[in-house]
């Protein structure tokens, strides 16, 4: 070795040892429940979409308050009636194999999705897209075979998310295990319980500050707490509000709490008697204390529901609002014709909270003389009852505790399975069995155009007559809770329960 | 010994057949529809058809177990409806580490288990007894997620000198064995002062006190390698329980294991990683039995199998 040679590297060595370098640093993130998989376009939980963010991206993103925001596409334009979108691609991107981003790509993608061979459980995001087109490298056309207002909503959901086609082609169905996207992590491991992702040097916004993010799932939340406290973990999104006492009190942690698109309410099967009548409906609405059932239900963190979409949700309009009244509700009921009262079956999920939430409402109602049987199912008797039945007629419910959150931050998203007259199980979610024509002429309206103001139009005559009709108990729309270490940056939870990490720094 | 070995074994294989259309039978049962939970909670009915055609559950039921029998025989556990990985990928990442929990909780259980039983044994109706015997029943009654809790916020929170939970180094070990072991320790103790306490009344061990054997004699070898019979089936059976994965230590110390993974299963209807579960575990069980067997002749050469 030549003595030039020997100082370059000794030089080299004291550069690595130089003080005041940047530390390696990882962030781990404690969730509850374990991942699903790791193919975007083949996966159901909030969790597991939410996570391959870091690796994946799709046209169209959210920023941190959900704000619709372009990714890989830069801009898009759309025809009158909203059956054609012409994206406009980013320029310079790659995947994490070296496979450029480019029209071609899009295509790849959103073909594979919306090809019902691939039984992939996303492909209703792209199942109204008729044909892709490649106009040039940076430009692709979505024709549709209807009009559909909320297109770029759904590309932004993260089950579109851009896969690497050479990765596609390469892994096929493993790609559920290979994830190769242009995100700012590349893909390390994922075990039992653990996702691990590292920085991609290559990122087309530039760097991510952490080396690392382990997502560990960590079922007890206890558990989680303390991992918060030993620093073995830096981020706890969706933290038990019971335990927050102990975190406010310690000065290296820090909690956020922000509101969600996440609403709550009691559907009534508007085929069984008596909650075809809407005084009924609206007499329940005016016998509930919203803010009680704030306090009771989740401690405070959750705001009373003044439309049937959450306020955090694009379109959004303060509808009304039903004033806790019990003389107002016994005359309703008593126009009605049942002033001495009536019986019914109320339905939840089986858990703690939503047992709190039925017990609530079992008192409230009684003070009106409604008698609610209150019947926990287990998910996947809840799953059968309730959502995959063979025909609206065979639907048992008559009451059903829930939540919804709209996962494409659109309004759409947000009325349209739940409330149009058409959309009952099984084939969707109007559990409320609700059919109401100027609602469904307002809500296909809004389908019709790609114009946002004509959007915002139908939307609110939708909210107006949705809240007038009272097919819901209108209950409210909770907060999120997210605690971290007071020494981190750049963590957010999104509205729909989900998180952003990929702008994580330390302070210090 | 080698024929009884080869018998035995031969002799489980009704037993796994049973235990398998018992297994097929009792998930089918369940309520609930698993293309529906696996195809999520915004999944329109056509997804969920694509799901259902994907899984190959439209198929008529008998089909399915025949396929079902046939796949297992060859080795092959099928994919999991939620992660669809392969079943033996999904069980053999958290075997291991269920397994290595399991044998240090049993260390645990049979040192900490045997001790206290030979001395309230021994020292029968003196405070050593009552102490011991306390301490059992403590064991016994401590809710082990609470007790997991209380070791995190002493030893990880506050000492700092454990993680919190997690599988990797030897560290990590031992708050789970050890809270996991003290319930068995607890009915170990119990039963090992019980069996001893006979065997005090045996005329042999009388004999070998007139003799003047020393006491310690006594204790350890004349009564204790006697008392191992009972001793021993009750370490293979809590064993077995143990290798069933716990539901809670696991979930208290975020451990990877087979525990988890079964409930995560049964709420996602999860049907092939079930019915490898419950097949595995009976398996376990059986195998953990002839293993029993084997060690009573190491522990006591009078008992001969034919």
């Amino acid at each position: 070795m030549s003595l030039k040679s020997l100082m370059i590297s000794s030089a080299l060595g004291a550069m690595l040892l130089a003080p005041g370098a940047a530390v390696a640093r990882d962030l781990t993130v404690a969730i509850q429940n374990n991942l699903t998989g790791l193919d975007p376009t083949n996966v159901n939980d909030t969790l597991s979409q939410t996570s391959l963010r870091l690796i994946y991206q799709g046209l169209f993103g959210f920023d941190p308050e959900m704000n619709l925001v372009p990714l890989l596409a830069e801009s898009y334009e759309s025809n009158a009636d909203a059956t054609e979108f012409t994206i406009t691609l980013r320029e310079g991107v790659e995947f994490h194999d070296g496979t450029p981003f480019n029209a071609e790509a899009v295509k790849v993608n959103i073909d594979r999705l919306r090809n019902p061979d691939n039984n992939l459980s996303r492909r209703s995001l792209v199942s109204m897209v008729q044909e892709v087109e490649v106009v040039d490298d940076r430009t692709v056309k979505l024709i549709l075979d209807a009009p559909f207002g909320a297109m770029i909503a759904s590309l932004a959901h993260p089950g579109a998310m851009m896969i690497s086609p050479a990765a596609l082609e390469e892994y096929g169905n493993d790609i559920d295990r290979n994830p190769v996207g242009t995100g700012a992590f590349t893909f390390t491991n994922w075990s039992a319980d653990t996702l691990e992702v590292a920085r991609n040097d290559d990122y087309w916004k530039g760097p991510a500050e952490v080396d690392n993010i382990i997502i560990r799932s960590v079922p007890e939340s206890g558990a989680r707490m303390a991992m918060l406290q030993t620093g073995e973990a830096q981020f706890v999104p969706n933290f038990p509000p019971e335990l927050l006492q102990v975190v406010q009190n310690n000065p290296d942690l820090t909690v956020e709490t922000s509101p969600s698109i996440v609403e709550w309410y009691v559907a009534l099967n508007n085929n069984k008697e008596p909650f075809g009548n809407k005084q009924v409906r609206q007499a329940l609405n005016h016998a509930v204390d919203k803010d009680a059932f704030c306090q009771v239900v989740f401690s405070g963190l959750c705001t009373p529901a003044d439309s049937i979409i959450p306020q955090g949700l694009a379109f959004h309009v303060t509808a009304g609002e039903y004033e806790y009244d019990l003389d107002r509700a016994r005359e309703l009921l008593a126009e009605a014709g049942y002033e001495d009262g009536f019986s019914a079956e109320i339905w939840a999920n089986s858990n703690t909270e939503s047992l709190r939430a039925l017990q609530f409402l079992q008192q409230q109602l009684a003070q009106i003389n409604v008698q609610l049987n209150v019947v926990p199912l287990e998910a996947g008797v809840a799953a059968q009852r309730i959502w995959s039945i063979e025909s609206p007629e065979d639907a048992e419910v008559q009451m059903y505790y829930g939540g919804w959150s709209s996962s494409t931050g659109d309004a759409d998203w947000g009325i349209r399975p739940l409330l149009l007259g058409e959309n009952t199980p099984p084939s969707m979610f109007n559990v409320a069995y609700y059919a109401n024509d100027e609602l469904d002429a307002a809500i296909n309206g809004a389908i019709g155009t790609a114009d946002p103001d004509e959007r915002a139009a139908y939307y609110e005559t939708a909210q107006n007559l949705a809240w007038e009709g009272a097919p819901w108990i209108f209950l409210g729309v909770t907060d999120l809770v997210a605690a971290q270490s007071s020494d981190v940056t750049g963590v957010h939870m999104l509205p729909d329960r989900g998180f952003l990490l990929e702008d994580a720094a330390f302070t210090e | 010994m080698l024929s009884f070995l080869i018998k035995r074994l031969l002799g489980t294989a009704p037993v796994v057949l049973m235990v398998m259309i018992a297994v097929f039978a009792f998930v089918h049962l369940l309520p609930g529809d698993p293309a529906r939970l696996v195809a999520g909670p915004e999944a329109t009915a056509q997804d969920v058809a694509a799901v259902r055609a994907s899984l190959g559950l439209d198929k008529p039921l008998p089909q399915q177990f025949v396929t079902y029998v046939s796949n297992t025989l060859q080795g092959d556990f099928g994919t999991s409806l939620r992660t669809r990985r392969p079943v033996v990928e999904e069980i053999g990442m958290r075997l291991m580490p269920t397994v290595w929990l399991t044998l240090f909780a049993m260390l645990w259980a049979v040192a900490i288990g045997l001790l206290i039983g030979v001395v309230s044994a021994v020292r029968r109706g003196r405070w050593q007894d009552y102490g011991g015997m306390i301490l059992a029943v403590s064991g016994i009654s401590f809710p082990p997620f609470w007790l997991g809790l209380l070791l995190i916020n002493l030893f990880s929170v506050r000492l700092g000198w454990l993680p919190t939970g997690g599988y990797g180094t030897w560290q990590h070990f031992l708050m789970p064995s050890f809270t996991l072991g003290l319930g068995v320790a607890a009915v170990m103790a119990r039963f090992t002062r019980s069996a001893f306490i006979e065997i005090a009344r045996e005329d042999y061990v009388r004999t070998a006190r007139a003799k003047g054997v020393p006491e310690r004699r006594v204790i350890w070898h004349h009564s204790l390698r006697n008392a191992l019979i009972p001793i021993i089936t009750m370490v293979g059976l809590q064993f077995g329980f143990l290798l069933g994965g716990s539901i809670v230590i696991e979930a208290v110390f975020a451990w990877p294991g087979v525990g988890r993974l079964l409930v995560d299963s049964v709420s996602y209807r999860d049907y092939p990683v079930i019915q490898a579960l419950v097949l595995m575990f009976s398996i376990q069980f059986i195998l953990i039995n002839l293993l029993v067997d084997v060690l009573y002749v190491l522990a006591n050469p009078e008992i001969r199998y034919q």
